[in-house]
């Protein structure tokens, strides 16, 4: 899938689809033609058509890792440079007590591991995002399913035809022309 | 009712429509509950302006009702992250209806619970001195101490369970945001981040949020575990004792999901979610309400066994006296609304009558309140020295402020039902059998 502005020769048509399954069979589908598949949508995270994308890991996990560890030393050294302020015997345990400080350090490597996740998941998904996605329908964060394809423009009809064999209700986005040839208007539906 | 009846849309509309300005009533519930927050309030600031003595702490029971709050609170808390996380990891596909109400359950105990500390303090101002900066005596907090260990878990887990709660509401955010209209339109788009189900969206988000629910779990069993050694690591008979940390986890988690389904039955009525939390899901809750009810019945004898085993008269004496003493009776409301009542669990027509469910939830919210009490007074009140056991009773300003605490949770969970989605649309649609029956 690519996230870049598409040339200007270039057209697009949006897939509604009702089932998961008529969307996993249309990524499919997708790979076997020249059409680019540039985006899909789903209300659910789905195992059928992640397989179907064959898309890579995410790297969100990085970004967690990077945040316990250092958390665990950002927590057991901050509780470890307090106890130094003072050098003070407390309970007859060090100054650099490592037990109730690998506690201090367990605490700060969960809150580092979680905001390491959730700042990892809002560059990675490209998170807050407010402006206008092409295509996009409201129903796709409710009941219905997304893919949005592109051509060139002589081929525009060739996908439409490739949507209507796979079960798909049609949206074309304004900026480009419809099979019929008039222009589509805040989105039209077929 | 069950669940093959519901499609991707049914579930929309009935959360959505949960969603629609309220009536005249719910605004009453809103004002009498707010009335009970300020009441708290009140009672907060006089103990302020008159000192910590109008409350009944005192020798030799210096912890009180403030901090049989604050671990009841946080108790409270913790089955909200079991049936979020630790159940999501399980798969357990019944926790999907209840997991957003159960974790807005636990981010408002939390806070709930948070206000404690602050509240016990008395001079309230001096609550810099547990934050990590030299005070006027150029001291810094002692990291070693049981109760900086407390400070800094219940930090993290107020973040992380509000945060594990946002990231989990926003696609069902976005859901809503699709649906309004007008000023509502514009608030969730915000708040949703522009989320549009996009499968490099849902990439990341499937796994940020496992790490989510692979962190949450040893989280909620440290923080427990911590708020049990603010007790078991001071030398008081009762108190002194490695099993604290299970014990407390256990009593958490039975508290919690008592908890829930209190909430979750009135719920379920008002906001006809009859066909989402079905009665095989509170069944469910009742069932788990159950083993957590004999983990903590075992929790109690295997302390009584270890005083009498160990032959240290202190530890004896202070069992014998808990069950016979002065505090018997709540002792034993303790032991009967904790362990005995909940085993009518057992009889499936008891775990599949929604009054006896909501009725048996309560008798076990009443119980580990007392456990608290039990624990905590119980100790303190009848220690080592005859000459200095004495009793306690909370006075009408900790009554207030307790009653304030419980009208501050109940309004803050009052107005979420009805401005946030309080069954997760999306985690609904992810139990249902895939296929065209959500379709138009």
């Amino acid at each position: 899938m690519k996230g870049v502005p598409m040339p200007t020769d270039r057209t697009s048509i949006m897939g509604i689809f009702s089932t998961e399954e008529q969307t996993a069979s249309a990524i499919r589908g997708l790979h076997n033609t020249a059409f680019t598949l540039e985006r899909v949508h789903s209300p659910i995270p789905s195992h059928t058509i992640a397989d179907a994308l064959k898309l890579p890991k995410s790297k969100v996990g990085w970004f967690t890792l990077a945040g316990g560890i250092t958390g665990f030393f950002t927590g057991f050294l901050f509780a470890a440079f307090t106890a130094t302020r003072w050098s003070l015997m407390v309970s007859g345990k060090p100054v650099v007590a490592l037990v109730p400080f690998v506690i201090v350090g367990f605490e700060f490597t969960i809150l580092f591991a979680v905001i390491g996740n959730v700042l990892g998941l809002i560059s990675q998904a490209r998170l807050p995002r407010f402006e206008t996605v092409t295509s996009y329908d409201p129903r796709f964060t409710g009941h219905k399913f997304g893919i949005l394809a592109s051509c060139s423009a002589g081929e525009k009809s060739g996908l439409h035809h490739f949507f209507e064999a796979k079960g798909a209700e049609i949206k074309t986005d304004d900026n480009f022309k419809g099979p019929t040839g008039k222009t589509a208007r805040g989105g039209r539906t077929t | 009712m069950n669940e093959s009846a519901l499609t991707y849309q049914s579930i929309d509309d009935t959360v959505i429509d949960t969603l629609t300005p309220p009536g005249r009533s719910y605004w009453v519930v809103v004002a009498l509950l707010f009335c009970g927050v300020l009441m708290g309030a009140a009672c907060w600031l006089y103990q302020i302006f008159t000192g910590i003595g109008v409350a009944g702490q005192n020798n030799p029971v210096h912890w009180g009702t403030y901090l049989i709050n604050f671990v009841f609170w946080v108790g409270i808390a913790h089955s909200g992250t079991l049936i979020s996380a630790i159940l999501h990891l399980f798969r357990a596909g019944w926790r999907n209806p209840i997991a957003r109400a159960a974790e807005t359950m636990t981010v408002f105990a939390v806070c709930t619970a948070g206000l404690y500390p602050f509240i016990h303090l008395g001079r309230v101002w001096m609550v810099f001195y547990m934050l990590p900066f030299p005070n006027q005596r150029t001291l810094w907090p002692n990291f070693q101490s049981p109760l900086m260990f407390d400070v800094v878990a219940i930090s993290t887990y107020l973040t992380v369970s509000s945060l594990f709660w946002f990231t989990g509401m926003l696609p069902d955010l976005a859901a809503i945001r699709d649906r309004a209209t007008g000023v509502r339109r514009k608030i969730f788009t915000i708040i949703s981040l522009g989320w549009t189900g996009e499968y490099e969206q849902w990439r990341h988000y499937t796994r940020g949020y496992l790490f989510f629910a692979a962190l949450a779990t040893p989280l909620v069993i440290s923080v427990h575990s911590v708020v049990s050694w603010d007790f078991a690591l001071g030398v008081v008979p009762g108190w002194h004792t490695t099993i604290f940390a299970p014990y407390f986890v256990a009593g958490a988690i039975h508290s919690g999901l008592a908890m829930v389904l209190t909430l979750m039955i009135p719920l379920r009525k008002l906001f006809h979610y009859e066909k989402i939390i079905t009665v095989k899901v509170l069944e469910s809750v009742a069932k788990t309400i159950v083993f957590t009810g004999l983990i903590v019945g075992f929790a109690y004898g295997t302390e009584i066994f270890i005083a009498w085993y160990s032959h240290n008269i202190v530890e004896m004496e202070t069992f014998r006296w808990r069950m016979f003493g002065d505090y018997s009776v709540e002792y034993w409301i303790m032991v009967i609304c904790n362990t005995v009542i909940p085993l009518l669990f057992l009889v499936k027509r008891v775990r599949t009558h929604i009054k006896w469910l909501f009725v048996i939830s309560i008798f076990v919210n009443i119980g580990m309140w007392f456990e608290r009490f039990v624990i905590i007074v119980g100790s303190v009140a009848h220690d080592f020295i005859p000459y200095a056991w004495g009793l306690y009773w909370p006075t009408w300003v900790e009554f207030g402020i307790m009653i304030g605490s419980f009208c501050l949770f109940f309004f803050l969970f009052v107005l979420f039902v009805k401005h946030l989605p309080s069954v997760s649309m999306t985690e609904m649609k992810e139990t249902l059998h895939e296929g065209g029956a959500h379709a138009d």
